[in-house]
C-alpha cells in the first residue's frame, strides 16, 4: 500500500473530530425532544461549563484534610506546573506558536522574587505581585524578535533565547548564585505552613486559569485561532497577525512568570535549571499528553507527567527508559492528547445512550462533562 | 600568523562534523517533515560504538573497522525505529511527532547508559592520522585534517546522490511535494525508510568521526541535538548547502567565543542563531513557507 500523505489524511481526521462535537450539540435534529424549561436549561449551562473544573477545585480544596503534607507537596507542584503547561498551551494550542522557551519566563518569575529578596530585601508579596510584570515585560523583548519567524524557526529561537538567559543566569555568579542558584528562607511566615502555601498556590492558579479561560474565548482568542488556522486570510481580514501573536506571546509569559513564583512558594529557591530549554519543554510535552486542543488538558497532562514521573522515579532504577516507554505509548494510543482521547470515548458512550432511549433529553450524564472540552477540540482543529 | 590559521583550521573541524550530523537532520526533515530529537541519540551511539570496537587497542588499528561499522549499526537501529514507531506518527500533528521522538531519546539514553555506562570514554586515531604537522610556527593534529577532508566527502556524496541518482530526484520531490510524487508512482513509505536510514547513517558517522577529537560520555546525544539543530535553521531547514554554511558559522562563533570570551562561550552559538534569524527569518539558504 502507498504511504498516504498528511494532506489527504488531514480532511478525514478533521472530519472525524467535528463528529463528537456535533452529536455532543445539546439537539441532536434527528431526535424530537420536549422543550425544557427555562430553569433546567439554565442549570445545564452551568452544569456544563462549570460542572467538572468545580467539581475537581471541590476536590482539591479539601484535600489538605485528606492527604498528608508530603503528598499534598506533590499536588501543589503539579497545580502550579499545570498553570505553567495551560499558559504555554496559549500559545501551542491556541496560537499555534511552538514556544520552546517559555522556561526563560518561569525562571523569570522564579529569579525576580528570589533576587529582590537577596539584594533588595523586599516582601515577598509585592515581588509576587511584580513577577509577571517581569516575565510580561520580557515576552515582549524577545516577542518582537522571535515573532518575526515561523514554526520551527520560531520554536529554535525562543529555544535559543531562554539558554541565552540560561547562560547568563549561570555566569552571573555574584549576583544569581550560579549555577546553584539562590535558596533561603524567602516566604513569609504565613506561607511556611504548609496549608496555607497549598492553599495560596491552588488561588492563585485558579485564578489565573480563570483569567486564561476568559482570554481564550473572548474575541482576542478567536482572532488567535483564526490566525493559527490561516495567517495569511487573517491578514487579509485586517487582523494584525504580529500584534495579536506579540499580545498572546506577553499574556502567556506573564502567566508562565506567575507559575514561576508559584515554583517559589513550593521550593523557596530560583536556580538556572528552571530557565534551560529542557524545562520550556515540559509544559509542552504536557499538553501533548493531556491534550493540547481542550483548554484543561495541558492541566491534566501536567498531573499525569508529574505523578508518572514520581512513581517511575521511585519504581525503576531505569527510569528514563520507563518512563520514555510510558510517553510513546500515551502518544501513539491517544494522539489528541488522553482528555482530548476521554472525550471522545464520552461523546460516543453517550451517542448510544441518546440512541438506546430515544426521546428522552440528555441530562447532566456523564457526556456533559466533556462536552466542553469536545466543543473546544471541534473548535480549535485546523 | 599561524597562530590564527591554526584556530581557523580548529573551526572548520568542529564544523565538519556538526555539517555531518545536521546534513542528516535537515535531509530527514526536508523530504519526511519529521522533528527528530533521537538524531542525537544516533549521533551518540555512533560515538559508542566506535569506543567499544576501537577502544583499547595501541595504534587503533581497528578504528577503520570502527568506521565502517558504526555508522551502518547505526542506520539499521533508524530502519527499526521508522518501521516500528515512526510510521504510525505520520498522520499526527508535528508536536506529537515531536514528543514521540523525544520519548525515543530518553529510551536510547538510557539503553546508552545501560550498555557503556557513565564514565566517559575515548579513543585514539589511528596511527597514520596520529600525530600533527607543522603549520608556520604551530603544530595541528593530521586527524583534523581527515575530517575535514570526510565533511567534504559526505558533502560531494550527497550533492551527487541527490542531483545525479532516481533516488536523489526522489527525495527532492518528497522535498517539494509528496502527494505528487505518490500519485506519480513513488512507494513512498519505502522512500521514508530509506531517508531515514540516510539520516541515521550520517549522524552515526558524524558521531563516530568525532570520536577520537572528543570523550564520549551520556549527555553527548542532548548537547549535540540543540547544535545540529541550531546548525541546521541558520542554513534554512531542508537545505544540505545551508547545513554547510550553518556549520561554518557557529563553528567560527563558537571558537570567537572560545577565544574572547571563554566564561561566555556557550552563549555564542544562540547569539549567532538570534542574529541570523533577525536578520533572515528562514534561515540563509532557506526558502519562505513552502
Amino acid at each position: 500500500m502507498h504511504y498516504r500523505t498528511r494532506r489527504t489524511l488531514q480532511m478525514p481526521a478533521s472530519a472525524d473530530r467535528t463528529q463528537p462535537a456535533a452529536t455532543a450539540a445539546p439537539s441532536p435534529p434527528a431526535i424530537a425532544r420536549e422543550p425544557e424549561s427555562a430553569l433546567r436549561g439554565l442549570a445545564r449551562r452551568v452544569g456544563v461549563i462549570f460542572g467538572v473544573p468545580a467539581a475537581i477545585v471541590i476536590i482539591l480544596v479539601i484535600l489538605p484534610s485528606v492527604l498528608s503534607p508530603l503528598p499534598l507537596l506533590d499536588v501543589q507542584s503539579a497545580v502550579g506546573l499545570a498553570l505553567f503547561a495551560c499558559a504555554t498551551n496559549l500559545l501551542v494550542g491556541y496560537g499555534g506558536l511552538v514556544s520552546f522557551g517559555q522556561g526563560a519566563f518561569y525562571g523569570t518569575g522564579a529569579y525576580v522574587i528570589a533576587l529582590a529578596w537577596l539584594h533588595l530585601h523586599m516582601s515577598f508579596w509585592i515581588s509576587f505581585i511584580c513577577a509577571p510584570f517581569a516575565g510580561a515585560a520580557m515576552a515582549v523583548a524577545i516577542g518582537l524578535v522571535a515573532l518575526r519567524t515561523r514554526r520551527l524557526y520560531f520554536a529554535l529561537l525562543t529555544l535559543a533565547f531562554s539558554q541565552l538567559v540560561f547562560v547568563i543566569a549561570q555566569q552571573q555568579v555574584s549576583f544569581t548564585g550560579g549555577a546553584n542558584g539562590v535558596f533561603g528562607p524567602m516566604l513569609p511566615s504565613f506561607l511556611i505552613n504548609p496549608d496555607n502555601a497549598y492553599y495560596f498556590t491552588l488561588g492563585v492558579a485558579v485564578l489565573a486559569l480563570l483569567a486564561l479561560y476568559k482570554i481564550t474565548r473572548s474575541p482576542f482568542g478567536m482572532t488567535l485561532k483564526a490566525i493559527r488556522e490561516n495567517p495569511e486570510r487573517a491578514e487579509a481580514l485586517g487582523v494584525n497577525v504580529f500584534r495579536q501573536q506579540l499580545l498572546a506571546f506577553v499574556f502567556a509569559g506573564a502567566l508562565c512568570a506567575l507559575a514561576g513564583g508559584l515554583f517559589v512558594v513550593y521550593d523557596q529557591s530560583a536556580n538556572p535549571n528552571l530557565l534551560s530549554w529542557t524545562e520550556s519543554g515540559y509544559p509542552i510535552f504536557m499538553a501533548v499528553i493531556g491534550g493540547q486542543f481542550s483548554f484543561l488538558g495541558p492541566a491534566l497532562g501536567a498531573l499525569i507527567y508529574e505523578q508518572s514521573r514520581d512513581v517511575v522515579l521511585a519504581q525503576f532504577s531505569d527510569s528514563q527508559l520507563v518512563f520514555g516507554l510510558l510517553l510513546l505509548l500515551i502518544v501513539l494510543a491517544a494522539p489528541d492528547g488522553v482528555l482530548g482521547r476521554l472525550t471522545r470515548g464520552f461523546a460516543l458512550l453517550a451517542r448510544r445512550w441518546r440512541a438506546a432511549r430515544p426521546g428522552r433529553p440528555g441530562g447532566p450524564g456523564p457526556e456533559s462533562a466533556p462536552r466542553d472540552a469536545a466543543h473546544e477540540t471541534a473548535e480549535s482543529e485546523r | 600568523m599561524s597562530h590564527y590559521l591554526i584556530t581557523l583550521l580548529s573551526a572548520m573541524t568542529e564544523a565538519s562534523s556538526l555539517f555531518v550530523a545536521a546534513a542528516g537532520l535537515t535531509l530527514v526533515f526536508g523530504a519526511m517533515r519529521i522533528i527528530n530529537i533521537a538524531h542525537g541519540s544516533f549521533y551518540m551511539y555512533g560515538a559508542f560504538l566506535v569506543t567499544t570496537v576501537a577502544g583499547g587497542v595501541i595504534g587503533g588499528e581497528r578504528f577503520w573497522l570502527a568506521l565502517l561499522i558504526a555508522p551502518l549499526a547505526v542506520a539499521v537501529l533508524g530502519i527499526i525505529t521508522e518501521l516500528t514507531v515512526l510510521r504510525r506518527v505520520y498522520r499526527s500533528e508535528h508536536l506529537v511527532q515531536l514528543v514521540a521522538t523525544y520519548a525515543l531519546f530518553l529510551i536510547f539514553g538510557d539503553v546508552a547508559l545501560r550498555l557503556w555506562g557513565s564514565q566517559a570514554r575515548s579513543v585514539a586515531a589511528p596511527s597514520p592520522l596520529g600525530g600533527s604537522i607543522a603549520i608556520g610556527s604551530g603544530q595541528f593534529p593530521v586527524y583534523d585534517i581527515f575530517a575535514m577532508g570526510v565533511a567534504v566527502l559526505i558533502g560531494l556524496g550527497l550533492w551527487v546522490l541527490l542531483q545525479h541518482t532516481a533516488l536523489g530526484w526522489r527525495i527532492r520531490g518528497a522535498v517539494e511535494d509528496r502527494e505528487m510524487l505518490a500519485s506519480s508512482g513513488t512507494n513512498v513509505a519505502l522512500l521514508s525508510t530509506a531517508v531515514f536510514a540516510i539520516g541515521a547513517f550520517l549522524a552515526g558517522l558524524a558521531g563516530a568521526i568525532s570520536a577520537p577529537l572528543q570523550s564520549t560520555a551520556p549527555g553527548l546525544d542532548a548537547s549535540i541535538i540543540v547544535a545540529a539543530f541550531i546548525v541546521a535553521v541558520i542554513g534554512g531547514l531542508g537545505s544540505v548547502a545551508g547545513a554547510a554554511i550553518g556549520a561554518i558559522v557557529i563553528g567560527l562563533f563558537n571558537t570567537a567565543g572560545v577565544l574572547w570570551a571563554p566564561n561566555w562561550e556557550p552563549a555564542f552559538i544562540y547569539l549567532a542563531m538570534i542574529i541570523v534569524l533577525a536578520v533572515r527569518p528562514w534561515g540563509l539558504l532557506g526558502t519562505p513557507e513552502r
